[in-house]
């Protein structure tokens, strides 16, 4: 199948967007929700299912939904087509704090894995799939579930994740520990494990939980730096009804009683 | 030998990391020739290879090869690819590649085991309800059993004091004493007190509430020619209060746990009330009614009074055409089936009966 070839600005440091550019005819599918704004040439089309295979049937369609429900995504794929006579750009915007990363699927052997909402957007034709977990130990412990997303074709791939998204490669033979939670996408290549941390003392102390994700190369692997769940947890924790402390951070013999009293903007 | 090239992606020092697409193929020595498809289609050896199985989900075939200081890894691609990389393996490597497709397969066998069990434990409460949803007849029996006498005549009197509001009763007189007669016949060594009533109502109709409320319409005693035919209905009602019919709809249409917190204690007078309520609408199955005409029949030869009033009574009942079906009928659906059952079991008895000496409806009889 012809993949779309599009390009892309990526604007914005921390909360950022994607900017596509289409040629005349090209698409780019989009994940239920992200849009931002896109140009006046620009017809947005919800397909059922992943609109990678128009062709397959109802089944086929039907099966490709029931895959985007596991992986957690909407029913629906929204397919961006310029239907114009000129170039047009559409907008895609992550959904929190975080960063934008574009991969070639061609460059990395036209498969990736990535965690199960990672996917932003992609040219048209790559299709989305699930890859099952197979390994226990790394489903249960691995901190990306048993469900991942699988990307295949030769296009372009936009995913997001949350902090910082950090692309290393991994040499062959070369193992990373990473925190649980952490990994966003790796090559097919890449043996995604699990590893006890060591010591029941580091196991119920050291904070990290009782296991790391182990990543071996050879291949590419993604990771972030803060997922968005442990930003969740840090923010319901800080929350005034959750029992956090209200917003001044000073100490308390400098502004915090005075400040408590006069500085009060909130009361 | 092309026909023996085996696609995947090659991995090493002075590669993309992301590794590039290769071609390899095996030769007799055992040593793996590799093609990278470059400008000069560069050709790598990998001596003494060694296989592993890796990458996500250990699907991959790696072959991995030490060249001086370098590493270098060959992933075979999944599928086609790797199934002709083990048929065309030389003798001498096919040890190790068996290894690997173990290693494989032990994992796939896991991964179906785990999720078999994940299923299970998904389907458990689903498999529960389904269960306590095929059982729920003799979960409700078994409650029904559980409920104390007490309460039981409790319940009685609330649906008493509720009828009374509905029609006049009669406690006494001569129609009261009749049936009183024939009734204690019938209900002899019973838990229950039973207390019976005739209510000035034209429907024919009966019904016997729990705890031993027995209530008759005039239009029964009207229609009933023989004491005997008055018998047939009381055996049939008393057989649905002792084998607390009423208590089991209840337990259905009040749900189980009002039917429970009666059973077990903890009861308050609003569970009765509802309760009591619910009885006055309630139907029987035709399950009970069968249960409760052989009840009756059993109860009428125990007390020797002879069940052909009973048939005759049903057989009148039915044949006689009205505009509407008599209330007891109605209530009771005496199916032709029904009938037939009946007369085929009375037909199989035979007396002495003792005929009953009582006055009925204004000495009627």
């Amino acid at each position: 199948m012809a993949m779309d070839v599009i390009d892309y600005e990526i604007f914005g440091s921390e909360m950022q967007f994607v900017e596509v550019e289409l040629d005349p005819g090209e698409a780019a599918i989009g994940e239920a929700g992200v849009m931002m704004y896109m140009q006046e040439g620009i017809q947005m089309d919800t397909v059922f299912g992943d609109g990678a295979q128009q062709t397959n049937g109802f089944m086929g369609k039907l099966l490709g939904a029931g895959k985007r429900l596991l992986t957690g995504e909407s029913l629906f794929t929204t397919v961006f087509h310029n239907e114009g006579s000129v170039k047009q750009r559409v907008a895609f915007a992550a959904p929190y704090p975080g960063k934008i990363v574009p991969v070639q699927l061609t460059d990395i052997g036209g498969t990736l894995i990535c965690q199960k909402d990672s996917f932003l957007c992609a040219a048209k034709g790559v299709s989305l799939g699930i890859a099952f977990q197979k390994k226990i130990g790394t489903g249960l412990f691995g901190g990306e579930g048993f469900i991942m997303q699988k990307l295949d074709g030769d296009g372009m791939v936009f995913i997001h994740a949350g902090g910082t998204l950090h692309e290393r490669t991994l040499a062959p033979g070369e193992t990373l520990r990473v925190d649980t939670g952490c990994v966003v996408a790796f090559q097919p290549s890449v043996d995604f494990d699990i590893q006890f941390v060591g010591k029941i003392k580091s196991a119920i102390f050291g904070g990290e939980g009782l296991f790391f994700a182990t990543l071996s190369g050879p291949g590419k692997i993604w990771l972030q730096s803060l997922p968005l769940s442990r930003l969740a947890n840090r923010i319901v924790m800080s929350a005034p009804t959750a029992g956090g402390r209200s917003a001044d951070q000073s100490s308390l013999l400098g502004a915090g009683v005075l400040g408590g009293i006069l500085g009060s903007d909130d009361k | 030998m092309t026909n023996n090239l085996f696609i995947g992606r090659l991995f090493g020092p002075g590669i993309p990391g992301a590794g590039i697409a290769a071609g390899a193929a095996w030769e007799q020595s055992g040593r793996l020739r590799i093609t990278t498809p470059d400008a000069g289609h560069s050709i790598r050896y990998a001596e003494q290879p060694s296989m592993t199985s890796g990458g996500f989900n250990a699907g991959g075939l790696r072959i991995s090869w030490q060249d001086g200081e370098a590493r270098w890894v060959f992933i075979v691609d999944a599928g086609e690819e790797q199934a002709r990389c083990k048929t065309t393996a030389p003798p001498q490597i096919n040890g190790q590649l068996n290894g690997v497709t173990r290693e494989q397969n032990r994992l796939e066998r896991r991964f179906k085991a785990g999720g078999a069990l994940l299923a299970f434990f998904i389907l458990l409460p689903l498999l529960l309800i389904v269960l306590f949803l095929a059982n729920r007849e003799s979960i409700a029996a078994w409650v029904v059993q559980r409920i104390p006498v007490t309460h039981e005549a409790h319940l009685g009197d609330l649906l008493l004091a509720q009828t009374r509001l509905q029609m006049k009763l009669i406690e006494n007189g001569p129609d009261v004493a009749a049936i009183r007669t024939i009734g204690s016949k019938l209900t002899a060594g019973s838990v229950h007190r039973y207390r019976w009533f005739v209510a000035e109502r034209p429907e024919v109709n009966a019904f016997a509430a729990p705890g031993g409320v027995v209530v008759v319409f005039r239009g029964l005693l009207n229609a009933a020619e023989t004491p005997e035919e008055l018998a047939g209905v009381l055996a049939h009602e008393v057989a649905h209060a002792e084998l607390r019919h009423s208590l089991q709809g209840m337990v259905k249409s009040l749900g189980l746990r009002a039917a429970a917190s009666m059973a077990f204690g903890d009861i308050s007078d609003s569970v009765f009330t509802d309760a009591a309520t619910r009885l006055t609408e309630l139907r029987f199955s035709r399950d009970a009614e069968r249960e409760a005409d052989a009840n009756g029949l059993q109860r009428l030869v125990a007390a020797r009074i002879s069940p052909e009033g009973m048939v005759h009574f049903y057989e009148r009942l039915a044949s006689e055409k009205r505009s509407s079906p008599p209330a007891l009928l109605s209530t009771h659906p005496s199916s032709g089936e029904r009938l037939e059952w009946l007369r085929r079991e009375v037909a199989g008895l035979s007396g002495p009966w003792q005929p009953l000496q009582v006055g009925l409806g204004s000495n009627k009889y």
